[in-house]
């Protein structure tokens, strides 16, 4: 039946070249929407990993509670009527016990990695000029298996802040604020007004201008030194062997700790929505022109069963059953989903690649150019749409054409 | 052997009778012509007999088998292997050259191997070899008649319903297809039922059913 499927497809050879196309064009658009919103989403999301990680563990807010206060008060539980009802915090929040942490992470199949990290607010000073900047602490190494930070130092090194002894990279904001750069000395001063000079060993850039003029990188230590708090942690970050266990190892770690376990799904929500938005439209886009796709395909197999009506009542009559004139006409849409798809795969991915080189003019995350992506998933669900769209658009000429007995159709033609 | 017995067809709604209790006997290797005017219901009979169609009433039996109570595989199967048609149009698959058409009934049970040489063979009979390569659109209407008839004879059919073969051809065309028919029923044996509006060519048969009004007038 191929070999009949086949000659009745290339016997209308512009017929057929031109709905191969409306699937090829479908195929191709979806490939490269999904290319680009994928890729934009793949950079989004290796941003955001940067400042937080699959998993952040910090301390739990220690907050005084209305309750524990009348029981101090009015230990025999008496009813208050409370003006202001107590509230605010008793202490600022800390990691409890990060060698538990520690063994409970090493012990983890699923943990790649984890970095120790303490965050402070800090002024860094070069000559008259300051700015406020959040300067994170972190043992480096770590710090660059876990996250995807190398690929926004634009000069310098993260990994020298490894050894210590004062260095630190600044934002190239909080670089420009300054009118430092690389190789000079800025004053870091802390809450009690202490200065401490660092050197620049590198300098940062993540794209969005509020970041990138208020975040700086140092070792642990020394910024643990500069706030006066030895051995204080205010996170981990942990990265794991699979993004997607990230709720479920949180939710695990939340059930035996009071420190505060948050999965970055849930700490980025409002993001997460705009990405379900994003794909809500991406899948709309190849429904509707897969829909347009698959209306050709089934406009192309009527308009043929009806032209060979007489051809088909001649295999009927020589005695092919109405199951492989089924067939005949599957095959068909087969061949035009098949080839479609490979076709349009083809093109989707020329366009990806053509818009993934575009020249932006700004540097992200080590790159110039339109983040694209090539993900086998967005292929597989492209050729499987297409095919699927292709076979059903079929079925119902497939199916009339089996239906139809020689004798009707001898007796439509005298 | 075809048995028909006390064959009723009729169409629409109300029911308008087309055959009325038509019985008749075709001996195996019987050249049977069924002729008549126009609107006599000669090509219904010939569908029915050929299996093509079924009687509203009354029995076509093949060799003592009902048509109408084999199942859908075996009915065709058994026109694939046993029942050669011909039709007045050719109906010859466009896009197929004519050795391709002559190989569609091989084709239908996956052994077009098989029978290529006895298609060439039979092409060569038809003296149409020269279109073995070429579409239907290259062929003139006596070659696709030709191709169709070899078409007809791929399987060795026991039976061969032809249905105003000559009706789309000239004079002479017309005639050749005649003398290939006969030849073939009488060379082959094959049991030949045609349905002609020709008298010239209805005398050629051994038996002429003759149809007025959907009633039989048999004579020869």
């Amino acid at each position: 039946m191929l070999f009949l499927a086949m000659k009745q497809l290339f016997s209308k050879k512009t017929q057929t070249f031109l709905i191969l196309m409306g699937v090829s064009f479908g195929t191709m658009l979806f490939v490269s929407i999904s290319g680009v919103q994928l890729g934009l989403r793949e950079y989004m999301i290796k941003a955001l990993l940067n400042n937080t990680a699959h998993i952040i563990i910090s301390g739990a807010e220690n907050e005084i509670t209305e309750k524990e206060v009348r029981s101090q008060i009015y230990p025999e539980g008496r009813f208050i009527n409370w003006i202001t009802p107590p509230g605010g915090k008793r202490d600022e929040s800390k990691l409890e016990s990060y060698l538990g942490w520690v063994e409970i992470l090493r012990a983890n199949p699923d943990v790649y990695d984890f970095s120790p990290r303490f965050s402070t607010n800090v002024i860094i000073k070069s000559k008259k000029i300051k700015t406020n900047v959040n300067l994170v602490g972190s043992l480096p190494k770590k710090q660059i298996r876990i996250s995807e930070i190398s690929d926004y130092i634009i000069e310098g090194d993260f990994e020298s802040l490894s050894s210590g002894g004062n260095k630190i990279v600044l934002g190239v904001g909080v670089a420009e604020d300054l009118g430092v750069s690389l190789g000079q000395f800025v004053d870091v001063l802390n809450a009690f007004g202490k200065i401490t000079p660092f050197k620049i060993v590198g300098l940062s850039k993540f794209g969005d201008t509020r970041t990138d003029s208020a975040l700086a990188f140092a070792h642990l230590s020394d910024v643990q030194k500069v706030n006066r708090t030895p051995g204080r942690l205010s996170e981990i970050a942990v990265s794991l062997t699979d993004i997607d266990k990230s709720e479920e190892l949180a939710e695990l770690w939340s059930s035996f700790s009071k420190d505060k376990v948050q999965d970055w799904r849930s700490a980025n929500a409002m993001f997460m929505e705009m990405i379900k938005m994003q794909d809500i439209v991406r899948y709309f886009i190849m429904f509707s022109v897969l829909i347009v796709a698959a209306f050709g395909i089934y406009n192309v197999l009527s308009i043929m069963i009806n032209q060979k009506k007489k051809e088909i009542a001649i295999l009927r009559s020589i005695g092919f059953p109405p199951k492989k004139i089924l067939i005949l006409i599957l095959y068909q849409g087969f061949f035009l989903g098949i080839c479609g798809g490979v076709v349009g795969l083809a093109m989707g991915s020329l366009v990806t690649y053509g818009v993934g080189s575009i020249d932006i003019g700004v540097e992200l995350g080590g790159s110039n150019h339109i983040f694209v992506s090539y993900d086998y998933s967005i292929y597989l669900s492209a050729f499987i749409a297409a095919l699927f769209a292709s076979l059903v658009a079929s079925l119902i000429p497939a199916y009339m054409a089996s239906r139809m007995t020689p004798i009707d159709i001898i007796r439509g033609q005298a | 052997m075809i048995i028909g017995k006390n064959i009723v067809k009729e169409f629409g709604d109300p029911p308008h009778r087309i055959l009325h209790d038509l019985s008749f006997v075709i001996q195996d290797g019987e050249f049977v012509s069924i002729s008549g005017r126009s609107g006599s219901g000669k090509s219904t009979l010939l569908y029915i007999i050929s299996s093509l169609d079924f009687p509203s009433s009354g029995q076509v039996l093949f060799d003592d088998e009902d048509t109408s109570l084999m199942s859908v595989e075996h009915i065709h199967e058994f026109r694939t292997n046993h029942v050669g048609f011909i039709f007045q149009f050719h109906y010859l698959l466009p896009e197929l050259t004519g050795l391709e058409n002559v190989l569609l009934p091989p084709r239908n049970i996956d052994r077009v191997d098989e029978f290529r040489d006895r298609a060439l063979e039979l092409l060569k009979t038809m003296d149409v070899s020269k279109v073995a390569d070429k579409l239907p659109s290259q062929m003139s209407g006596g070659e696709q008649q030709r191709v169709a008839i070899a078409r007809a004879l791929i399987m060795k059919p026991k039976y061969l319903f032809a249905d105003e073969p000559t009706g789309n051809l000239d004079s002479a065309n017309g005639e050749v297809v005649m003398n290939i028919l006969k030849s073939i029923n009488k060379e082959r044996g094959t049991t030949l039922c045609l349905v002609t509006h020709e008298e010239e060519y209805a005398a050629m048969a051994q038996r002429e059913i003759y149809l007025i009004d959907g009633r039989m007038s048999e004579r020869g």
